[in-house]
């Protein structure tokens, strides 16, 4: 009985990740740029979020669902930080709510959130691999948002380089709808954590590797409904936010929220939900021995 | 020279009048930039930017406050009783209360209705709404220009509203149509502006509407509303009671003002309200008052079907038995006044940089005096939506949290506004099995009181 209801999910996940395999493949051939240094895969990554620059901004085009993010995923990483009590109280409830607050947005690609942490009064920094995307982010930060120029620094690095010359130094970092892109966890948690002060957060937003999330997530978004570029998520790449846990544990970060959440497509919207089945965000505070 | 171009705007076509539009925008060096710019000032307008100042997350944003009328004058509490009156219901006047004007108003004068009796001239079905025990008041009539000086002082105490008079927007350009990041408006007299976000308040024809690019439904009733205040018999007692009652024509309203003083609100016919207004004034009291009264072409059968309800639910023909309002006896000189009725919806209330309250967005037939709550139930939204917005970080044009203030408003405008729609087509016909109909409808309503809760709380709010 468990072994019917199995074998058909299997031989599914067979067949489309053959699917999966030939769109990749097909988008690897084209375009051009990224770095010398990175593997083949990663290097796919970043080529495939590049194709997407120009339509980044675009509320109505293939980001339409990371713009609708924004909706929660401010909230929570305004509200992680608020309640860790680093926050002067007559800042709270104001449009200033982050003023001082040093930010690192690790994959932050066209400025999505990067720009409206900035408008908390954020200083932040966002570094990406897409030298495509940091271009294209730029460009909208000095023609749409010249008012935030000075709060936000756009990088093309690695963040182990990056973590590497600015060790300690930033109060959060947000690694937000970009884990499920990248192969090795461990070596970009630690380096996010690296980065982070003691006692500072660490955000965290992606999608669970889950049965229900990989059918509704990618088969469905990417091959039916076309929400989502194909060939954006993997399911060999997805994470559970238990296994997120374990890793942020090793590094010394207590992990102290994890909400689930998930997105309608038919009014493009995010809600919070009660379970982590779908997608998540996460909040770890870096130990401050 | 180009402004009598635009003068004959009606005639010119659009792509003219967008030629112009621009030059006029283009030749203009430099425009005082606000955070959130309100078209109109009237009491949604108003109101807004009254809870837009009191609001804690917002205080730091720059608004400003466009009227075409001169400078407000002021009320005067000790004056005669105006003829443009709104029934208040419970919802708006909170609002007043979070914006600090409700003490404003509360020291000057208004009448609370303790209840509120609606019956018609075809049939004895009747609905009577009234809080147990008269505990707490159905809705309450205050004077237009009262709300409007209250809400008025509290901009002007406000440090972040700035209110400019005899400003007419000649043209807005909204960032969808110029690609560029602010809502841009000039003014008639050459002044100009940009904006983070332009809000429409200027009223059922509104010129932000049309360049959002909105659809809008509307439709004439072909009905004028007569206004009238009126003074009242000594059998008035304490005047809290707001009857309403539905003649072929159409509804005629009396809200009380004072122990002694009622307003009315009349909706007919355009050529019997033009009649209404140039009658004689005692003519026009007796007419009143026949309204009231007169009994129009029965239709038995519904009768018979209301007593046989009645009798089924146990009540007694005489706890049913209508009451009537008290008698005319004088109208106040000069407050006979009259204004079109209409149906309007705008399909969509937000686009980038721009949104629309009140009448710009929504117009209803005013026999359940909805129009103006619906308009401060949009403030509140609109506020909540901004706070809310603006404390995520996002810009205060984006649609992706306007959109969130639109909904919120179509899920409570759209079934109140079809509501009243529906109870307008349905009273306009003496047709018998309509009546019947609706008389059985009303005196279900009447008699099971969850159903009449809920109509109750869906307009008393």
């Amino acid at each position: 009985m468990l072994r019917n209801s199995v074998y058909p999910h299997s031989k599914l996940l067979q067949t489309l990740a053959k699917v999966l395999g030939r769109c990749n493949n097909s988008n690897s051939s084209t375009g051009g740029g990224g770095s010398a240094t990175l593997d083949a895969d990663t290097k796919r990554e970043v080529e495939h979020h590049e194709n997407q620059a120009t339509d980044w901004w675009n509320q109505n085009g293939t980001m339409e669902a990371l713009h609708a993010l924004n909706e929660i995923r401010v909230p929570f990483i305004r509200d992680g930080i608020v309640a860790r009590g680093n926050v002067k109280s007559h800042y709270v409830n104001t449009t200033k709510v982050l003023k001082g607050q040093c930010l690192l947005e690790v994959g932050c690609g066209g400025g999505l959130l990067t720009e409206q942490l900035a408008r908390l009064g954020a200083q932040v920094t966002g570094i990406d691999l897409a030298d495509k995307l940091i271009a294209a982010a730029k460009v909208h930060l000095t023609e749409l948002s010249p008012e935030l120029s000075s709060n936000v620094k756009y990088k093309m690095e690695p963040v182990n380089q990056h973590a590497k010359a600015n060790c300690e130094r930033y109060d959060a970092v947000i690694v937000s709808e970009v884990l499920e892109h990248v192969d090795d966890k461990v070596a970009l948690l630690e380096a996010c954590v690296r980065s982070l002060r003691p006692g500072g957060s660490i955000f965290i937003t992606t999608l669970n590797k889950t049965l229900p999330m990989w059918v509704a997530g990618v088969a469905v978004s990417e091959y039916v409904l076309n929400l989502v570029p194909r060939g954006t998520h993997h399911w060999d790449k997805m994470i559970s936010p238990l296994d997120v846990q374990r890793i942020l544990d090793t590094m010394n970060c207590q992990t102290v929220l994890v909400n689930g959440s998930t997105y309608d497509f038919w009014n493009n919207s995010w809600r919070w939900i009660n379970t982590t089945q779908m997608c998540y965000a996460l909040q770890a505070v870096k130990d401050s021995e | 020279m180009l402004s009598l171009f635009l003068h004959n705007g009606g005639a010119a076509s659009k792509g003219q009048l967008r030629y112009v539009a621009t030059r006029l925008l283009s030749t203009t060096t430099t425009s005082e930039h606000f955070d959130i710019v309100i078209g109109g000032g009237g009491l949604v307008g108003t109101t807004l930017a009254a809870a837009l100042a009191k609001n804690n997350t917002l205080a730091d944003k720059r608004v400003l406050l466009l009227e075409g009328a001169e400078e407000f004058k002021g009320f005067d509490a000790s004056g005669p009783y105006q003829n443009r009156v709104s029934a208040i219901n419970k919802n708006s006047i909170e609002l007043f209360k979070s914006i600090g004007a409700w003490s404003h108003i509360e020291a000057a004068r208004y009448k609370p209705v303790k209840q509120m009796q609606v019956w018609e001239s075809n049939s004895d079905a009747l609905i009577q709404f009234q809080h147990d025990n008269f505990a707490s008041d159905v809705a309450c009539i205050i004077e237009n220009d009262l709300i409007l000086d209250a809400v008025y002082t509290r901009v002007r105490e406000a440090a972040n509203v700035q209110v400019l008079n005899k400003a007419r927007i000649e043209c807005v350009r909204l960032p969808k149509n110029t690609g560029g990041r602010h809502s841009e408006l000039k003014l008639q007299d050459g002044r100009s502006f940009t904006c983070e976000l332009l809000i429409g308040a200027d009223g059922a024809n509104s010129i932000v509407r049309k360049q959002m690019g909105v659809d809008v439904f509307s439709m004439n009733y072909d009905r004028m509303g007569v206004v009238a205040t009126l003074e009242l018999n000594d059998d008035a007692c304490d005047n809290s009671v707001a009857w309403q009652r539905f003649l072929p024509n159409g509804p005629v309203a009396l809200l009380p003002l004072t122990d002694k003083l009622s307003s009315l609100v009349w909706s007919t016919t355009v050529s019997q309200a033009k009649y209404l207004k140039e009658l004689p004034p005692a003519e026009f009291v007796e007419a009143i008052n026949e309204a009231f009264c007169r009994q129009n072409a029965r239709v038995e059968l519904a009768d018979k079907a209301v007593q046989l309800l009645n009798s089924f639910f146990g009540q007694q023909a005489t706890q049913q038995q209508v009451q009537y309002p008290p008698r005319v006896c004088g109208v106040k000189d000069g407050s006979r006044a009259s204004f079109p009725l209409g149906f309007l919806h705008a399909s969509s209330y937000v686009s980038t940089g721009a949104a629309l309250v009140g009448d710009a967005a929504h117009r209803v037939h005013p026999l359940a005096g909805q129009g103006v709550n619906l308009g401060f139930s949009d403030v509140r939204y609109l506020v909540e939506s901004l706070a809310a917005g603006a404390y995520a970080g996002f810009k205060l044009g984006d649609t992706q949290h306007l959109i969130k203030y639109e909904r919120k408003c179509l899920a409570k405008n759209v079934p109140i506004m079809l509501g009243v729609h529906g109870l307008h087509k349905l009273y306009s016909t003496e047709f018998s099995p309509v009546v019947l109909l609706r008389s059985l409808g009303v005196q279900l309503t009447q008699n099971l009181p969850p159903i009449k809760n809920l109509f109750m709380k869906g307009a008393m709010g």
